[in-house]
């Protein structure tokens, strides 16, 4: 296996289908050997990006380039992608052993050659002994395995998997993200992922994309896109993000100056040189809280604290600023309680570092799921 | 406290008593046990009956007499076995039902798969118009046929081959009503993934959609089996006199004669050949769909562990 193979381009790939148009002129560059997941809420064109790919839709316009080659109008059996199914869909007719043998027969592939085969790539997912099992005999994480030694098993140039660990508990989750990082590593090719998990995306990419209503919002690598969002979906998206409506009035000293309710603040974390209807971005564990009463200084607003909640490893405080907007703060639980109780007024200080001024743009609300 | 208050109270319980016994919303349904059982008494005893009578040893079909077989094999002129017109009557309905499953099972498997994958233009209207036969009144339905075979396709004419097509027009509809809603309820994710690894359209429906779709098709071969040994008014249409009579016909006309038992012995007979393939198909059914069916409960079990 060369280096070079498993290149993905997307060029102006676009889907519509009889009424919404899912894919939206997606411009993307995948290097070989990358792990690339494509992150977004459901409905965003991920998954239909992904079957693009894999070719069980064809493209209403635009190209797919595979190693420089364009596949889009290439029959799925004619790729040399292969795909790890949201639900597995392994053959229930077939026990382990057919189920992965399954491409190399038709491949024809001598006896032999397909033994040895489904052997290493049982090896390689550790369920060597399962060969006769059905797989309605097999648990959730063991399926999984099994369709990923399927897909791997005819070394594709490109694996795809659509949400692979969607169905599986949040445990055993944790332990194949390691592993699927892991697996990647040791066949180094390119893996293209897809999911609305934003956890799963940070902790396994190379690099990511958010994808929103069919388009690319950002494209980086996972502590690039959290750290720097570039849109208000970004930052509304990854993470926990405290979002309020502002008016910005342009660079002043390498920061952008912007205008709530009466307050003004200067937010230098990202483009400083934005005016007009703007939203002013903040993580919860950036924003410190003081006690009411210490001297004012800048990027300080007046608030009261309005929820206390409990999350565990952190305490979260709600508290709502002056300007009305309620704001999240997230405290580390050092073992001591809440520093603030509930109905205390403090002040909130938003360090201009942390504070991005975004254009405001067509806000969406997130749709969780 | 009264002798006569007490009483009163008593009273009063016992009635509530009977209320929370009628009310109690987790007792078992005895309403619907007594219709359930009424309506299968109610269907079966006639059954039941007929059956019985079938082992008359006298030639009454209203006075039992004691059991014999003398109306299966017994009677050496008028028993199942030796009267010709009964045995050749089962053999027609045998023939054309074989026929009709040979035919209609693999035409409508063809057509189910392509009217469920099909999604272009005029595809509804296609899959709407399969439930046509189904509603079709059956009269209606043999009239045109014998007029089509009489009047346009004259060198088909009456007889076996005109009952044949006849059976087949009508059966179709089943096996593409059986056979479609398990492709729709197994989805398009197998092809695809068959697709993904490589196999071609005819490999992944070789190899892939038709063993999955084997249960679906030994039951829509059995219930095809099961209505044309069971009809009547098609296979009287298309007819060409007595060569061509179906055990229905049969009954039908010997009902309107001097009736025997061994009528009843033929109906019988019809009966455990059709009851023969419905059993069949269940079984089929369990064998083929038995890790499906493991792999759902199994997801169920895990869902109540997560729930956990």
């Amino acid at each position: 296996m060369t280096t070079t193979r498993g290149e993905i381009q997307l060029v102006e790939l676009t889907k519509r289908f009889a009424d919404v148009t899912a894919v939206d002129r997606i411009e993307l560059e995948i290097p070989a050997g990358e792990f690339f997941s494509l992150l977004g809420p459901s409905g965003c064109g991920k998954t239909t990006t992904l079957r693009l790919i894999a070719g069980f839709e064809q493209p209403t316009e635009g190209q797919i380039l595979l190693d420089g080659t364009d596949v889009a109008y290439t029959p799925p059996h004619r790729r040399s992608v292969n795909t790890v199914f949201q639900n597995y869909a392994l053959f229930p007719h077939l026990n382990v052993f057919d189920n992965v043998a399954f491409g190399l027969r038709r491949a024809k592939r001598p006896k032999a050659e397909i033994k040895e085969r489904v052997a290493r790539a049982l090896e390689l997912v550790q369920l060597t002994g399962y060969e006769r099992r059905k797989s309605s005999q097999l648990s959730g994480g063991q399926q999984q395995r099994v369709a990923l030694a399927r897909a791997l098993i005819l070394n594709p140039a490109v694996l795809l998997l659509d949400e692979p660990l969607g169905a599986l508990d949040a445990k055993l989750r944790k332990a194949l993200q390691l592993e699927l990082k892991g697996l990647q590593q040791e066949v180094g090719i390119t893996f293209l992922y897809v999911t609305h998990d934003q956890e799963e995306a940070l902790t396994m990419s190379d690099r990511l994309a958010v994808m929103n209503a069919g388009r690319v919002e950002q494209v980086g690598a996972p502590q690039e896109v959290y750290e720097d969002p570039q849109t208000v979906f970004v930052a509304d998206f990854l993470g926990a993000s405290n979002l309020m409506d502002a008016t910005a009035t342009g660079a002043v000293d390498g920061a952008c100056r912007v205008e709530l309710d009466r307050f003004e603040l200067r937010g230098s974390a990202g483009a400083a040189d934005v005016t007009g209807a703007a939203k002013v971005v903040i993580r919860p564990e950036r924003v410190e809280l003081e006690p009411h009463g210490t001297p004012t200084g800048p990027n300080r607003l007046p608030g009261m604290v309005e929820r206390v909640v409990y999350v565990g490893s952190a305490i979260q405080l709600i508290v709502r600023a002056a300007t009305g907007d309620a704001l999240q703060a997230l405290v580390q639980n050092t073992g001591k309680g809440a520093p603030y109780e509930q109905g205390t007024p403090v002040q909130i200080h938003l360090p201009a570092e942390a504070l991005r001024v975004l254009p405001a743009g067509e806000a969406e609300s997130v749709e969780e799921d | 406290m009264t002798a006569v208050a007490e009483a009163r109270r008593g009273e009063l319980s016992a009635l509530y008593r009977v209320r929370g016994w009628l009310r109690n919303p987790w007792a078992r349904p005895r309403f619907l046990v007594l219709v359930t059982w009424s309506y299968v008494l109610w269907s079966l005893v006639p059954v039941l009956i007929a059956v019985q009578f079938s082992f008359n040893a006298t030639r009454s079909r209203t006075e039992w007499a004691g059991f014999s077989a003398r109306w299966y094999w017994g009677d050496p002129v008028d028993s199942v076995w030796h009267d010709p017109t009964l045995r050749h009557a089962a053999i027609q309905s045998l023939k054309l039902a074989g026929a009709d499953v040979l035919i209609a099972t693999p035409i409508g498997v063809l057509l189910a798969i392509g009217l469920a994958r099909w999604t272009g233009w005029g595809s509804r209207p296609s899959n709407f118009l399969m439930l046509f036969p189904l509603v079709t009144p059956e009269i209606v339905m043999g009239v045109s046929l014998l007029l089509i075979f009489t009047q346009v396709f004259t060198f088909i004419g009456t007889g076996t081959i005109a009952q044949i097509l006849g059976h087949v027009t009508f059966s179709i509809s089943y096996v593409v009503v059986i056979v479609r809603g398990r492709l729709f309820s197994i989805g398009r994710q197998y092809e695809e993934a068959a697709a993904d690894l490589g196999a071609s359209p005819t490999v992944a429906l070789t190899r892939v959609l038709l063993p999955l779709l084997t249960p679906a098709i030994v039951a829509s071969a059995a219930v095809v089996f099961a209505i044309s040994i069971d009809d009547f008014v098609i296979s009287q249409w298309l007819s060409s006199g007595g060569a061509t009579d179906t055990v229905p016909i049969r009954i039908y006309s010997a009902t309107r004669a001097a009736p025997l038992p061994s009528t009843n012995a033929i109906a019988t007979v019809m009966m455990l050949f059709t009851l023969l393939s419905l059993v069949l198909a269940f079984l089929a059914w369990r064998v083929f769909t038995r890790g499906e069916r493991r792999a759902r409960a199994g997801q169920t079990k895990d869902l109540a562990v997560f729930e956990l």
